[in-house]
């Protein structure tokens, strides 16, 4: 496995100044701004009046008070300004790390405030601004969140996209490739919250009779909409089929597909789509939509950690749900190693540490099913991991066949699954766990298919030659009976894997046991596959740390 | 000559919905209609799509109302001829939960299960069972016997002549004889088939390193 040196840098802007400047944002440091300093002062707070008679309200009444601390105005203000002056490094910066902290400080549990058009006027930044006003919403203050937040976030959406997709030419608008991921992760994140309300008890008639008059609300077909249009204004399956084959990308973009930002929300918008299709059980379709992105070299084109660590656990778990193991148990390795070597880029940004490790822990209990069902050899960081009590636990009860060890691995670890419609009149009590219900009894029928194969394979791995009549006896089964096991050892080791191609669909039948067998008449001959030491990885990553090393200590200032 | 119209209409169709598939037509109810001809050419002219197939069941997923259970059987049953690859079960993904009860989804899936364990013998007996469900399916018993052959062959280097008899289910020495031909396994003595050297295929492997130039060329 070649590691990457070029995946540590950045293709577009350095970024190391405004980490080592450790820049504090005083609030002294900014004097007051024109024109605004008869409307705010300092330690107002902010209230909010919110109309909650009509849950479609876009703009909120104009006749609220709003006053909020100084630092937040400023913030607002100055990331307005760094994006008219198209200054990627402050957005960065006032992004990822000044707006966390201003979250921290003044919003841990109280809303950002709605209505900033006093301070700036400027619709396109308006909707943008009321992006993070939702997401933060969704993401820190979810027990208040209301039926009328839902509908004004989706609003809010419509006419972000709208502006994207309408305009007659690429609309002038430089942000952060991380800052536009989120806004297409959120939003799928966004209508998954959604689907699942839907389906909840909890839900009242009003709402339910709301939803029914206006069914577009975070439909499906809106938001398939959406990310279908963004990745034909891009041109960006044109564009990666260039990438990947080596030619120039630039002659097929077309003028929106140029702009980066077209470019990368058409990017964005391909993981995205691999997620709803995974989510809702469409898994053919949802490796299909990425048919032109080469999972093994993509991390040059996308270099945003979360995009990618999203596209390697659905893929990896549609994969599983295809009983592609070996290609499951490559996907996951590839994804946990990345994670190993982005880890130092995290620590900067706590806020996307949560997703990362639920994600990581996620991928190692998929790991751990694919490795049960499909033991091989694999990486030693990783196995190592898998080694530690809180998987072992796991991976022992699997093997033993305890069949509520793999649902509940599997429940944990997969996706949040969905239906696009409503329950039906007569659903179970609790339809919100439905689309779990049916993809996790497919699942464990799977397993079930399964259950003779650890047997088989542990007294396979006793011998090189043995009658079929003495495996019969030793396995406690008739004659017939343990040939019917047999034929379906080979059957489910046998079967896809991709071995080379740009498409993850790509791929032949191969055996994929490490214990093979064959039948001559009424005998059983057996292979076994002895694995060697591997000491290559471990020299090449010391290798890279010392690098590393070589490379920080040369930078410190004394 | 009917045949040869069909199979006009099949290649004519089969454009048109590839147009679709490739856009956002595919998510269009109004296209299903001639999604669903598509299903019906496909069972009586013994050809197979998968991604068409599974755009119906999506749509089906989408738009519940226009569910026809009928359809839905008939791409079960084709998923089952393209053994020994998943279909079946990423088709199974699509349904929903009260369609799963239907009894003849049920069926099909019992059946399925049978054939995923390999319990092919029972299998050909169940089946007789379910003629009117099956019997459409243009070439169904063919392709379970292709599939059959393909684990025989990843299984067996020789086997007993009648046993292969009863896994392809009670078929005549006729078409046992076509079978073993078109397979290229050999007749034998004592009633035995020989299937392939299997001693090629299956050998105890010492797996060691290969360190290559490229994995070493990113650290020099």
């Amino acid at each position: 496995m070649a590691y990457r040196r070029d995946s540590y840098r950045k293709d577009s802007y350095t970024r190391a100044d405004s980490y080592r400047d450790g820049r504090i944002y005083d609030d002294e440091e900014y004097g007051g701004y024109p024109g605004h300093a008869d409307q705010v002062s300092n330690n107002r707070k902010y209230s909010d009046f919110g109309n909650k008679d009509d849950f479609y309200d876009p703009r909120g009444t104009s006749t609220q008070s709003y006053s909020f601390p100084d630092a937040v105005a400023k913030f607002i203000i100055h990331l307005y300004q760094s994006i008219n002056n198209r200054d990627v490094s402050e957005i960065e910066n006032l992004y990822e790390i000044r707006f966390p902290q201003l979250t921290r400080d003044y919003f841990k549990e109280e809303k950002w405030p709605q209505d900033i058009t006093h301070l700036v006027d400027d619709p396109l930044f308006t909707t943008l601004y009321r992006e993070l006003y939702f997401r933060h919403i969704y993401a820190t203050m979810s027990n208040s969140l209301t039926f009328s937040d839902r509908c004004n976030s989706y609003s809010n959406y419509c006419e972000l996209f709208n502006m994207i997709l309408t305009s007659p030419e690429p609309i002038d608008l430089t942000l952060t490739n991380q800052w536009l991921w989120e806004i297409i992760d959120e939003f799928v994140y966004q209508f998954q919250s959604f689907s699942q309300f839907r389906r909840s008890p909890r839900l009242n008639a009003e709402e339910s009779q709301y939803f029914k008059e206006h069914t577009y609300i975070w439909s499906v077909l809106s938001v398939l909409n959406v990310l279908y249009s963004l990745i034909e204004k891009s041109n960006i399956n044109q564009q990666l089929r260039a990438y990947f084959n080596g030619e120039n990308a630039e002659t097929v973009a077309g003028d929106f597909g140029k702009s980066p930002l077209y470019k990368m929300l058409g990017y964005f918008s391909l993981i995205a789509l691999l997620r709803v299709h995974s989510m809702l059980g469409d898994y053919h379709l949802a490796v299909k939509v990425l048919e032109n992105i080469d999972l093994h070299k993509n991390t040059m084109y996308c270099n945003v950690p979360a995009c990618q660590i999203t596209t390697y656990y659905y893929v990896g778990f549609a994969y599983v749900m295809m009983r592609r193991y070996a290609d499951a148990i490559r996907t996951y390795t590839n994804a946990l190693l990345y994670i190993q070597r982005m880890r130092q880029m995290f620590q900067a940004k706590s806020y996307q540490n949560d997703q990362v490790n639920k994600q990581t822990d996620q991928m190692y209990t998929m790991l751990a099913i694919c490795l049960v069902l499909h033991p091989q050899s694999i990486d030693e960081s990783i196995n190592s991991v898998l080694q530690d009590r809180k998987y072992a636990d796991k991976i022992s009860k699997m093997q033993q066949g305890d069949m509520k060890e793999f649902e509940n691995c599997f429940t944990f670890a997969c996706p949040k699954f969905l239906s696009p419609v409503p329950p039906a009149i007569d659903a179970s009590p609790d339809p919100s766990q439905e689309p779990l219900q049916i993809q996790k009894s497919i699942f464990m029928e799977e397993v079930a298919q399964q259950i003779y194969l650890p047997t088989i394979r542990s007294f396979l791995k006793l011998y090189t030659t043995m009658p079929v009549s003495k495996l019969a006896a030793f396995m406690e089964l008739d004659h017939n009976t343990l040939m019917e096991c047999l034929l379906c050892f080979k059957h489910k080791m046998h079967n896809i894997v991709w071995s080379k191609g740009v498409s993850s669909l790509d791929g032949d039948f191969m055996a994929g046991s490490e214990v093979d067998f064959y039948i001559d008449k009424d005998m059983v001959h057996i292979a076994d596959t002895k694995v060697g030491r591997r000491y290559g990885d471990y020299f090449i990553r010391h290798i890279h740390l010392m690098d590393e090393l070589h490379r920080a200590l040369k930078g410190l200032k004394f | 000559m009917v045949g040869g119209t069909r199979r006009e209409e099949l290649e004519a169709l089969k454009l048109e919905v590839n147009s679709f598939l490739t856009s956002v037509e595919r998510y269009n109810s109004n296209n299903l209609p001639k999604f669903e001809k598509y299903v019906q050419l496909q069972v009586s002219e013994n050809m197979y799509d998968l991604e068409a197939n599974l755009a119906i069941l999506k749509l089906y997923q989408f738009f519940p109302n226009l569910y026809k259970p009928e359809i839905v059987c008939w791409i079960l049953l084709k998923s089952l001829t393209n053994l020994p690859n998943t279909d079946f079960v990423l088709c199974r993904c699509l349904l929903g939960a009260g369609q799963l009860d239907d009894l003849n989804i049920a069926r099909i899936a019992y059946l399925a299960n049978l054939l995923e364990l390999c319990q092919f013998k029972r299998f050909w007996q169940e089946k007789a069972q379910d003629a009117n469900l099956i019997s459409q399916i243009t070439g169904f018993d063919d392709a379970v016997r292709k599939f059959v052959c393909h684990v025989v062959n990843i299984t067996y280097q020789s086997m007993d002549k009648t046993i292969l008899k009863e896994l392809l289910g009670g078929i005549t020495d006729a078409d046992l004889r076509s079978w073993i031909a078109k397979n290229g396994w050999k007749e034998e003595p004592n009633n035995m088939i020989y299937i392939s050297n299997q001693d090629e295929h299956v050998k105890t492997k010492n797996i060691s390193e290969k360190i290559t130039f490229e994995t070493v060329s990113v650290v020099m």
